[in-house]
């Protein structure tokens, strides 16, 4: 487990291939945690930013606001009152100190001029140069002097009589200094609190990405080949479905490995066998042997070559069916091709005491690849004569659709060689088995086999699985006592899947 | 030496029996692990090759029985003996499979194919190690007795021996300081299909006197023969 002031790990890379290897570095890969933070940060920045404008303008527009109330307050406390003298700047009274305002002094240096009706100055205090008489009432920004001199804003107006015009002035300079002093202070908190806000974010990012990196350790900790399967340290729900897909393919995986190593094992029997006993009579030979035991010697020695050899035979037959695919599917009569097959055989059954016959409606067709259900059909064919005593009648039986005893069928998706589970689900276009009464009552003894059936099994398996089908032990019909069954879907069914 | 083969094979068991008996071991062949049970409580065999993939049982089922049985009293005969040494050949080759043999209380594990050369190295291996010997030659006052290369030497010169000669010496030197029976002799020597005549161990015996020295092999009248343990072993 993580502990909680270890920092999180990066999600792991993939180790580079075989192929990259050689080639160009490989691309680094981009980090979750990373890219999360990259957008819950710029998320934040952009939110911020967006704040830290508004709360600029808002500042700026209430300084613009508080000073023209202002101008506008002067100019109507001037009109109210009645007219006199104002000093001259000699004698003006200076504005109070106040450093104990932090910010910005808000007594700006405000300047009036008056006039009477007819344009005469009465009173003019300030620093701003004496504006002109017929600037209109209302606010305005106002240049005095040269176009190069400092703007003011001003506010005039007339009292009620219009007997007398007060203009107030205020240089916008100030102002804007006082608008941009307070928008300073609304954002100033924002600005210093984005870092803060954007390391915490960051951290509870890597903290609640702190499960998937334990998922991500355990995932890269699980061994395939094993027996484990993944559990979810911190059961959140967002997991359950990936955890439960990876255990899937575990199982599936480890299946998958368990049938490889049986079959490795069986086959390694199959061919070890054979050769065991040409080197111990080979040795034997070479030592030598009374022309009796020397015969039966080199007869040994001939009829194991032939078994390695035809299990060698069905070797590159698994691996062919291993590589081929449905791409040259094609339309197959499975009744005509079971027919052609049988009949190759006939020979064989009837020096084995027996006979072959095939039960077919005509046509049976469906979507497939021909040289592989031939091979499957040949195996079948082979291991009932192989595996059967003397005068056993075989029979080759194909349908369209699905089989007459489908609920009974159930079982081969649990076939002995374990493997036809992949098309369990897929609709059924034709099935095909081989019936045999091997196993008839007072049979003779089944001589020993050559070979076992595990290999051909395997085979016919994934022929089946080739076209989303399965293979295993099916009811025999009477007078049948065994009886294999491959159930095949249509190659089209089985690309659409 | 008597070798039981439990092999249901028939093109192994049959090279198997040809080349062990070529090399001088008596060898009886089971198919199945119910007649190589049956011959281990009839007979002693000096050693078992024994093959797992068999029709009836496992192979290991055979081994665990056999490791289970009771021990005999010290000085006395029981069969089966559960100390007789088991050899694996089979094609299991994996790692976990060696294992899992060699824990079921197999002796050696060989997988097939297997070079016959090693297979009798192997066998030898069991068998002096089964007699509580270390050295790959059995010394005796100055006899040097060689099983690998089937060679007797007395005071350094090399004696002629015939096959069955050597095994029946072997077999004394194997048992030294103990009386071998007549018959204890044949079960050690010969297999079930070979037919024995009854003064084919004396006549033997009768060979090794010859060529060995009178006082090597000692008679007990009325039980059998032995070679004395040597004083300095």
């Amino acid at each position: 487990m993580t502990s909680s002031l270890k920092p999180p790990t990066p999600l792991p890379e993939p180790a580079p291939t075989p192929a990259g290897r050689g080639a160009a570095p490989a691309r680094r890969q981009r980090s979750l945690t990373w890219l999360l933070l990259c957008w819950t940060l710029g998320a934040l920045v952009l939110v911020w930013g967006s704040f830290v404008f508004m709360a600029y303008q808002t500042g700026v527009q209430e300084a613009d606001e508080l000073t023209d109330g202002h101008l506008a307050s002067v100019a109507a406390l001037l009109l109210n009152l009645a007219p006199g003298r104002a000093v001259d700047s000699a004698r003006a009274t200076r504005r109070t100190d106040m450093p104990w305002l932090k910010a910005h002094d808000y007594q700006q240096s405000l300047s009036v001029a008056q006039w009477d009706a007819t344009g005469r100055l009465l009173t003019h205090t300030g620093t701003a140069p004496l504006p002109a008489f017929e600037t209109p009432e209302g606010f305005a920004d106002l240049r005095l002097g040269s176009p190069d001199a400092p703007a003011w804003r001003a506010f005039s107006q007339w009292d009620a009589e219009r007997e007398r015009k007060v203009m107030v002035l205020l240089d916008l300079q100030e102002r804007d200094d006082l608008a941009e002093d307070i928008a300073g202070q609304m954002i100033e908190p924002g600005l210093w609190l984005l870092p803060v806000v954007a390391l915490a974010l960051g951290l509870a990012v890597r903290r609640g990405l702190r499960p998937l990196y334990s998922l991500s350790h355990d995932v890269v900790a699980l061994d395939v080949a094993g027996t484990q399967r993944l559990a979810a340290r911190t059961p959140l729900r967002e997991f359950a479905p990936v955890v439960a897909s990876i255990n899937t393919l575990l199982d599936r995986q480890q299946a998958v490995l368990s049938r490889e190593r049986r079959l490795a094992n069986e086959v390694a029997h199959e061919l070890r066998t054979p050769l065991s006993s040409i080197v111990l009579n080979a040795d034997a030979l070479a030592r030598g042997l009374p022309p009796e035991q020397h015969a039966q010697a080199l007869d040994r020695i001939g009829r194991d070559a032939l078994r390695a050899g035809h299990v060698l035979d069905q070797l590159l037959a698994l691996a062919r069916t291993s590589r081929t695919r449905l791409q040259e599917a094609e339309v197959v009569d499975l009744a005509a091709l079971a027919r052609q097959v049988s009949a190759e055989y006939a020979q064989a059954a009837w020096e084995h005491g027996g006979s072959i016959a095939v039960a077919a409606p005509s046509p049976a067709v469906l979507h497939g690849n021909a040289v592989l259900l031939e091979l499957a059909m040949r195996n079948l064919l082979e291991n009932a004569l192989r595996h059967t005593p003397a005068g056993t009648r075989i029979e080759v039986q194909v349908g369209v659709g699905t089989p007459p005893d489908a609920d009974a069928d159930r079982g081969l998706d649990g076939d002995a060689e374990g493997g036809a589970e992949a098309g369990a689900d897929a609709a059924s276009a034709a099935w095909l088995q081989v019936c045999d009464d091997g196993a008839r009552a007072g049979t003779p003894a089944c001589p020993p086999p050559v070979d076992s059936l595990r290999l051909g099994h395997e085979i016919v398996t994934r022929v089946a699985q080739v076209h989303g089908g399965r293979f295993g032990p099916a009811p025999a019909p009477a007078p049948f006592t065994t009886c294999w069954r491959i159930v095949l879907a249509n190659s089209t069914d089985t690309q659409e899947r | 030496m008597r070798i039981l083969v439990v092999e249901d094979d028939a093109g192994i068991a049959g090279g198997l029996s040809a080349t062990l008996q070529q090399r001088g071991y008596a060898v009886d062949v089971c198919g199945s692990v119910a007649a190589a049970w049956s011959a281990l409580r009839a007979e002693s065999f000096s050693a078992v090759l024994l093959d797992l993939g068999l029709p009836d049982l496992d192979g290991g089922e055979l081994l665990q029985r056999l490791r289970a049985s009771p021990a005999p009293a010290p000085g006395e005969a029981a069969l089966p003996d559960p100390a007789t040494p088991v050899m694996i050949l089979t094609a299991r080759d994996q790692v976990r499979q060696r294992i899992a043999g060699l824990d079921l209380g197999a002796d050696d594990y060989l997988t097939k194919p297997f070079d016959v050369d090693e297979l009798e190295a192997r066998l030898r291996a069991l068998l002096r190690r089964s007699a509580g010997r270390a050295a790959p030659t059995i010394r005796h006052g100055d006899l040097e007795v060689d099983p690998a290369a089937r060679t007797v030497r007395r005071a350094g010169v090399l004696v002629d021996m015939s096959p069955r000669e050597f095994s029946v010496l072997r077999v004394l030197l194997e048992s030294r300081g103990r009386v071998l029976s007549r018959q204890q002799i044949e079960e050690r020597l010969y297999s079930w299909q070979t037919a024995v005549e009854s003064n084919t161990i004396e006549v033997h015996i009768h060979h090794l006197r010859r060529k060995l020295g009178n006082d090597r092999i000692v008679t007990m009248r009325g039980v059998g023969y032995f070679i004395p343990a040597d004083p300095a072993a």
